[in-house]
């Protein structure tokens, strides 16, 4: 299942090279970024006062993650054209969460992470239920990023998977623990521009090369449903990949941290463009897999497929040109994982359940320790790709979690929208899309999980609310310290 | 351990291990084989694995003769993914790069979902995505 190094396009010795020069460069930024956090609040929310270049630029490129770049191609392979425009739907995620943003800084100007809203709003049941959640997605995000380090550089150079998927992780959580939130969304910065010219480039020497005819008639010859718009898993897929996008950006502490982070009236401009100027990408990362037949390209593992064909088309100049594009990917998604996980652990978990006295320094230095432990059972994970029931291909672990996410996202607009939404019917709601959701992907396949999840999720929610409406007030969000021990229980008065 | 081993047990060890290493290069000659293929596929693609050479060949066919059967790879990778092709039966053979005989046959049935269970998904996510948004923006006007 892997490249041998015989038929690898980059030779060992320029991998090594790039990989030593880049991640040289984002551990010197994350340390010059962070050098002056002092408090828990620096580290986890970088002052609270992002503007909007930064916050364009940091929502962006979060959401371009190895999941664009990599698993676009794949399912552009595997599911034809409706794969790739519907992983271009996850951006609708980015724009519907714009005014929720506004709305989340406006309730809650002090708040930390989505843990504490969840808690302050439905009580401590579904705080739990939230919690593990939260966890079971952060986990599979951090982990098949973790791989598509590993596969990019075995596609690219034969290194063997794990000494690349190790060196990725290491480089990652070396300069997120250095510089925290503030060098994440600086580095941040740097490597969407570096993502948004990479891929551009790609997509044009693709068409330039091959040409659009070759393309069409190879598919059609060798394998035409990619190009059948009555594509019967594609078509399922559509809606469920609309709804993992919505779940992963509407329940992640990824994307309420920066909700948090960034300045006043900055959070509904920043994601509405983020999400205007990410949709196109997945489209043009996914086209390059259609070249596949017209190139004759073998492909051992489908979530290969990316590199393999710009690698194939560009020759060393092109291998190059995706090592930097999707390491830049990979580390701005990875960076911004490993510090939102880390707040949500050391402040739900370590502070929340632990050590509910802990101080602001034991706080902050909690979040490292964190940062270091979900490397660490990350590099664990990622090392079983392919000996593990769920961590085979990128999409398997990614759409893994699409139940669980999805099953959140009822929860969380009804928690920021609904007044009269019930608390254990938001807890419960999660655990019955979630059950449900889980058992489509293995007994249906991954593309539906997300979608059922939904759907059962709504039906519980309305169902207790219905039966058992309890008024809430939104004052409470606001009024309540976040930092306290003994929160505002289950918002049902 | 030695001293506690009867000469004759050692004999017997000697000659298992004698016959296992005779095995060893017969196993080899059988040539390359396919490791656990699908038999059906519902989703539209899947994997091939196989092993027990250096080079391969693999070949796809869509009926019982090979009438039309093509070489889809030629070369060192262990593994390749199937996707794009219509409801039916194909058959793929493998065996070692300039070998005269295939060495493994495996045949998978491609049957898509039903389009009728594909709509219902998509009517379901279409009917989720129009309350979503409803929620959203009537939210957003009583907030």
């Amino acid at each position: 299942m892997t490249i041998a190094e015989d038929v690898a396009i980059l030779p060992e010795g320029i991998a090594w090279g790039l990989l030593i020069a880049f991640g040289i460069l984002w551990v010197i930024l994350g340390w010059y970024l962070g050098r002056k956090n002092r408090t828990a609040e620096d580290h986890m929310l970088a002052g609270r006062n992002v503007g909007m270049a930064l916050a364009t630029a940091t929502a962006m490129a979060t959401w371009v993650t190895a999941n664009t770049t990599m698993t676009a191609p794949q399912l552009a392979l595997q599911l034809g054209v409706w794969g790739m425009f519907g992983y271009s739907l996850g951006a609708l995620g980015l724009i519907l969460f714009a005014p929720m943003a506004r709305r989340i800084r406006e309730l809650m100007p002090q708040g930390f992470t989505s843990g504490d809203f969840i808690r302050l709003r439905f009580g401590k049941f579904t705080w739990r239920v939230f919690l593990v959640v939260s966890l079971i997605y952060a986990f599979g995000w951090l982990v098949s990023l973790a791989m598509a380090g590993g596969v990019l550089i075995n596609a690219l150079a034969g290194i063997d998977y794990r000494v690349g998927m190790t060196v990725i992780l290491t480089v990652c959580v070396l300069y997120t623990l250095l510089g925290g939130l503030r060098a994440v969304i600086g580095t941040d910065f740097v490597q969407t521009v570096i993502i948004v010219l990479g891929v551009a480039f790609i997509a044009w020497l693709t068409i330039d090369k091959v040409g659009f005819e070759a393309i069409h008639f190879n598919l059609m010859e060798e394998r035409p449903e990619l190009l059948n718009l009555l594509f019967p898993a594609a078509i399922m897929f559509l809606f469920n990949n609309l709804f993992f996008g919505v779940g992963e950006i509407f329940h992640s502490n990824v994307w309420w941290s920066r909700a948090f982070a960034f300045g006043r009236s900055v959070g509904f401009r920043a994601y509405l463009l983020a999400g205007l100027l990410w949709l196109p990408i997945p489209i043009v990362a996914g086209f390059v897999a259609l070249a596949t037949p017209a190139l004759g390209i073998n492909v051992p593992v489908a979530d290969m497929v990316g590199p393999l064909v710009a690698a194939e088309i560009l020759g060393l100049t092109g291998a190059i040109v995706v090592f930097i594009v999707v390491f830049a990917a990979l580390a701005s998604s990875l960076d911004s994982l490993l510090a939102a996980t880390s707040d949500l652990v050391t402040r739900d978990i370590y502070r929340g359940h632990i050590r509910k006295r802990a101080s602001d320094h034991e706080q902050f230095r909690a979040t490292k320790v964190v940062v270091v432990l979900l490397g660490l059972v990350t590099w664990a994970a990622a090392s079983y790709r392919g000996e593990l029931p769920v961590i085979g291909s990128l999409a398997e672990v990614l759409y893994f979690t699409g139940a669980f996410v999805a099953s959140a996202i009822w929860p969380v607009v009804a928690g920021l929208y609904w007044r009269r939404a019930n608390p254990t019917g938001a807890g419960l709601s999660m655990v019955a899309g979630t059950t449900l959701g889980l058992v489509s992907y293995f007994t249906i396949g991954f593309y539906v999980a997300a979608l059922v999840g939904a759907a059962v999720s709504l039906a519980v929610l309305v169902l207790f609310t219905w039966l058992a409406p309890r008024d809430f007030d939104w004052r409470l969000l606001a009024e309540a310290e976040p930092h306290s021990a003994a929160p505002v229980t289950g918002g049902a008065r | 351990m030695r001293t506690l081993m009867p000469p004759r047990t050692r004999s017997w060890l000697w000659c298992l291990l004698l016959l296992a290493g005779l095995a060893l290069p017969a196993q080899g000659t059988a040539g390359p084989a396919f490791d656990s293929p699908p038999e059906r596929d519902a989703a539209g693609f899947f994997s091939l694995d196989w092993e027990g050479a250096e080079r391969f060949e693999l070949e796809q066919a869509s009926g019982p003769d090979h009438e039309d059967a093509r070489i889809i790879y030629r070369g060192s990778d262990t593994s390749t993914t199937v996707s794009g092709l219509p409801d039916g039966e194909y058959r793929f053979r493998i065996r070692e790069e300039g070998a005269e005989e295939w060495a493994d046959e495996t045949v998978v049935v491609v049957e898509h979902h039903p389009l009728s269970r594909a709509f219902l998904f998509f009517a379901l996510g279409a009917a989720l995505f129009v309350v979503l948004i409803l929620a959203i923006a009537r939210g957003r006007r009583l907030a």
